[in-house]
């Protein structure tokens, strides 16, 4: 066997393992999915059932009594956090960006990027201790009591403040761990912009501001959208971090941005061994079809950013 | 003399101030708000590794570092040598299949089957962990009978590093100047000899810079270990399967929840060794980078 | 370039080497690498409220049994049933038993070592010291959401005189499958036909949303849940009674079967247990909740440890058979110094007897 041959064989194992994967989702998820339908999507009521009752047949497959998979609240859960996250980190990500490329001297700028960069770098599950100890109780006391009063009067900002753990949290923390990823990127796209369209503008008198502005930043918007779609899907598969400030909560949808709530990839593991418990293995089924839901989700969006920052790849000038 | 656009567009004096002030204003502004954001990302940074740092440390002790952890106190041997143990053995299962695609797909690029693997590779990428853990925990663990073990705490961190490998040993070997390679196939050498006796030293630190990387996602990962790898409070016997093992990520996760402070403080030296390792290979891997750009005559890489 | 070539060459066959070993290792389970003199490795996993208990156990065991490794984890019931299930670990510790149906599929030998309590905590500023009288019916209301408010008529009701505050309360309850949430809801089910029908029992129930309520990870999780939120009540094991008071935490008196107000203690524990052990059937999966009698306190319960009976090998089984004969043994783990530091009881002697046939069957 060629040396060409052989790297294609080991190396497709990259591929095969996903593969792999994702047929092993589906088909053992497959009866919870026929069971469920559309309704897994849709409803709000997951219950494993009658743990200690006897098992019942519905549509053919075993399940116990009263058991229900529907998991609107995961799905709205997710989105909700991830669009909080990437609704502050796109505008945070781009000012820093801005600053690092054209307001930080040459010689200081590998270092504070580097200081921004290992945000990203910090592990979920820290990222998780940090919010559990210090943010929580800070926000629980300080911010959210002062917003829930002062900003009352916009729809989700007022009321019952509860107690910390909640929906802005996890987006106020998955912002923080998103935007890097926003940052690195841009801030590379912008340093590597070419110096003609630059020294265009400023002979047309613009200001170093308004260079950024008006030129760069709309030469590299496919890299800016490419790279929040990577980041969004960064922060729709946070499990850690999310597991341990988001307040866990089942089958109701947050009231208010304070409320808890529950991410699908917290929920695989916060629910895994309680679903094991099920006698009629329905539960565990039903779990891998959250998993195969949060993969394709996860699979679309990366996706689709990978599409753009190609397209970008082939198009590009590079001036 | 009219010599800015203002200045030349603008009909009269006061015109010309008043925008002149409005785009100061925007300037201001603009420079403004993008130095808060930088303020407020560095802020937070300062935040976690404050509280990180300064409660790990007064947590650290001889203890932590020398004895195995006893129920909510004792120390964390067994849990710093499970993470060594399972970042490495996912680096190992990983490293040839991750440098194998990665050579395919930068040398071999013909075809179909390389945009194909590079298309699965960037997908792979982004399936959250989570998954590829209750995928482990179903096949691995309970299907195959390996119970919680090394083989399968391994194997899970291995899927996860694969993608990261091969992306970052594409790019690197993509350095390589083609005059290169076409010298050495001009002089007779081989597909085996040019890959690995030619284009893999050049592009060694951007490969090694990878094999970091995921050696730092392998630290840092808490999901998919609590369904393959378990939890031991011993030191590893050195069985890769039916037999659980320690590691750092555990400890935070575990025991800073319990009421107790002798487990906070375990939780608290977990997250300062794992995020200092994670920091000094994120130094380490940029250093390696920096040096090996600025030293190298040839074209700046331009992603 | 010579070297380079050989460098390279050596790397990749120590890196097949130690794949090749690695993995003759990883198919015949040998190690690889040389080992200390065999240890038998015990797993237990599961329950919380148990998990105190075996902490005190281990120590005191593993030192006058030295050649015996036992590694305990506190992850909640429902996890030690689906592990003792999977096979992943030798120990399931769970407050509850297995169901009929699951006990079918899988038949381990569900083994009480001991009896646990669990008590009702809350947090009411200023009326912590008090002990606040409530019952199955007033508890299920609260966790429905029909009872919003502390000074609700039936809370009220049953403590004529408290000032209780109106505030809302914060119900909590467990996120992981829990033992402690099955003999809490068998308590409501048994007292209160409306939760029986509608939300029953179990390790992981389906638990009516009620805005504010919290969830909380482990019988520790519960404790900082309520340390940390004013106005808000849980169910928590005695064995963090300990805990409880050191916070300053409140704790409730209960309405029994009889109709009286009992607190956990030994006393009104023996009391509920002298009357279901004459019920207990040989495989002992029983509950012990809401039992008859004047003195008798409502949730109390067998501590299960789930065991396969069919042991990978003979030295495994002796050494399981050995540790439960102690853990059973009055005069070892049931001894009276173990039992008050979790305000525990030890099994009564018919069920000793029982629990002792069931280890025989272990091989």
């Amino acid at each position: 066997m060629n040396f060409r041959r052989f790297t294609a064989l080991v190396g497709s194992i990259v591929g095969v393992a996903l593969i792999v994967m994702v047929a092993f989702l589906g088909i053992y998820a497959w009866p919870a999915i026929r069971f469920n339908g559309w309704h897994f999507l849709t409803q709000n009521n997951w219950n494993l059932g009658n743990l200690y009752a006897n098992p019942i047949t519905i549509r053919g497959q075993q399940i116990l009594p009263a058991a229900h998979y529907g998991i609107l609240f995961l799905i709205a859960g997710t989105l909700l956090s991830t669009a909080i996250a990437i609704s502050l980190a796109v505008p945070v990500g781009v000012g820093a960006a801005i600053f690092l490329a054209e307001g930080t001297p040459p010689m200081l700028r590998s270092w504070v990027s580097l200081f921004v960069e290992l945000l990203a770098a910090i592990p979920s599950v820290v990222y998780g201790l940090w919010g559990y100890v210090v943010v929580i109780p800070f926000l629980s006391h300080r911010v959210y009591p002062w917003m829930a009063k002062y900003l009352g009067f916009i729809p989700f900002l007022g009321g019952h403040t509860g107690s910390g753990y909640g929906l802005l949290t996890c987006g106020l923390v998955l912002t923080l761990m998103i935007v890097p990823l926003i940052t690195a990127t841009l801030r590379d796209a912008l340093v590597s912009q070419g110096a003609s369209r630059r020294e265009a503008a400023v002979a047309l008198g613009a200001s170093r501001f308004e260079t950024v502005w008006t030129v760069l930043l709309p030469e590299v918007r496919r890299v800016l959208i490419g790279s929040s779609i990577l980041a969004t899907g960064r922060a729709l598969g946070e499990t850690m971090a999310v597991l341990m400030i988001s307040g866990n909560a089942v089958n109701y949808l947050p009231h208010n941005i304070y409320a808890p709530i529950s991410t699908m990839a917290s929920f695989i593991v916060s629910q895994l061994d309680s679903a094991l418990t099920d006698p009629t293995g329905m539960a565990v089924r039903a779990l891998a079809e959250v998993a195969l839901a949060l993969c394709l989700i996860s699979i679309l969006v990366n996706g689709l950013a990978r599409v753009l920052l190609y397209y970008q790849d082939r198009h590009s000038a590079g001036v | 003399m009219a010599t800015t656009a203002t200045e030349i567009c603008a009909p009269d004096r006061r015109a010309r101030r008043g925008s002149l002030l409005r785009r100061r204003l925007f300037d201001l502004v603009g420079w403004g708000s993008s130095a808060l954001a930088l303020l407020l990302l560095g802020g937070a940074m300062l935040w976690i590794l404050g509280v990180v740092f300064l409660r790990g440390l007064s947590a650290l002790s001889p203890t932590i570092l020398t004895h195995v952890t006893e129920g909510y106190g004792g120390g964390l041997l067994n849990a710093i040598e499970g993470t060594a143990v399972l970042a490495l053995g996912g680096v190992l299962l990983a490293a040839v299949p991750g440098l194998a695609a990665g050579i395919y797909l930068a040398e071999f690029d013909a075809g179909r089957l390389a945009p194909f693997i590079r298309f699965l590779a960037d997908v792979l990428v982004g399936v959250p962990s989570i998954v590829i853990g209750y995928f482990g925990y179903v096949t691995l663990v309970v299907d195959l009978g390996w119970k919680f073990s090394v083989a399968a705490g391994s194997l899970a961190l291995a899927i996860i590093s694969l993608p990261y490998i091969c992306r970052t040993t594409e790019m690197a070997l993509r350095q390589v100047p083609r005059a290169l390679r076409e010298s050495a196939y001009a002089l007779g050498a081989g597909d085996a000899r040019v890959v690995l006796g030619i284009c893999l030293p050049a592009a060694l630190p951007g490969i090694l810079t990878g094999i970091l990387l995921a050696l730092a996602i392998s630290v840092g990962e808490t999901a998919p270990l609590l369904y393959t790898a378990g939890w031991s409070n011993y030191l590893w016997t050195g069985h890769l399967t039916n037999e659980p093992i320690g590691y750092l990520t555990y400890a935070i996760w575990a025991f800073i929840t319990e009421p107790f402070s002798s487990a906070h403080a375990l939780a608290y030296a977990a997250a300062l060794l794992v995020t200092l390792f994670v920091l000094i290979i994120s130094i380490l891997s940029r250093t390696i980078l920096e040096g090996w750009r600025r030293r190298s005559p040839w074209e700046r890489p331009a992603l | 370039m010579k070297r380079l070539k050989s460098i390279t060459v050596g790397v990749l066959t120590a890196v097949i080497a130690v794949l090749a070993v690695a993995g003759k290792g990883a198919m015949s389970s040998a190690s690889p690498l040389p080992t200390p003199p065999a240890d038998i490795n015990i797993l237990e996993t599961g329950s919380s409220l148990l998990y105190p208990l075996f902490q005190l156990w281990i120590p005191y065991y593993t030192k006058a049994n030295p050649g015996v490794r036992i590694t305990p984890q506190s992850t909640g019931s429902g996890t030690g049933i689906a592990q003792a299930v999977a096979g992943i670990v030798q120990i399931g510790a769970s407050d509850a038993y297995m169901s009929d149906v699951l006990v079918r599929q899988h038949p381990l030998l569900n083994i009480p070592l001991c009896i646990s309590m669990q008590m009702v905590n809350y947090n009411l500023p200023g009326l912590n010291r008090q002990h606040l009288k409530l019952s199955g019916p007033v508890l299920a209301g609260i966790y429905q959401g029909q009872i919003r408010y502390w000074d609700d008529a039936a809370i009220k009701g049953l403590n004529p005189g408290v000032a209780l505050p109106h505030h809302l309360i914060i119900p909590v309850h467990r996120t992981d499958g829990s033992g402690d949430t099955f003999i809490f809801t068998q308590y409501l089910s048994f007292s209160t036909p409306a939760w029986a029908n509608s939300v029953s029992y179990g390790t992981t129930v389906s638990w009516p949303p009620v805005s504010g309520g919290l969830g909380a990870e482990g019988n520790p999780g519960m404790v900082t849940a309520i340390q940390d939120n004013p106005y808000s009540i849980a169910y928590i094991g005695t064995s963090f009674e300990n805990a409880i008071e050191k916070a300053g935490l409140g704790l409730a008196l209960l309405k029994n079967r009889n109709g009286n107000f009992v607190l956990p203690s030994a006393k009104t524990a023996e009391a509920a247990a002298a009357q279901m052990v004459p019920k207990t059937p040989p495989d002992e999966r029983i509950s012990l909740i809401f039992a008859p009698g004047a003195d008798s306190y409502p949730i109390i319960n067998y501590e299960y440890a789930l065991v396969s009976r069919q042991q990978p090998s003979a030295e495994m089984a002796a050494a399981l058979r050995k540790f439960f004969t102690w853990a059973i043994s009055p005069r070892g783990g049931n001894a009276p110094h173990f039992m008050k530091a979790v305000h525990f009881v030890p099994l009564p002697a018919p069920v000793v007897k029982l629990s002792a046939a069931q280890i025989a069957q272990i091989h």
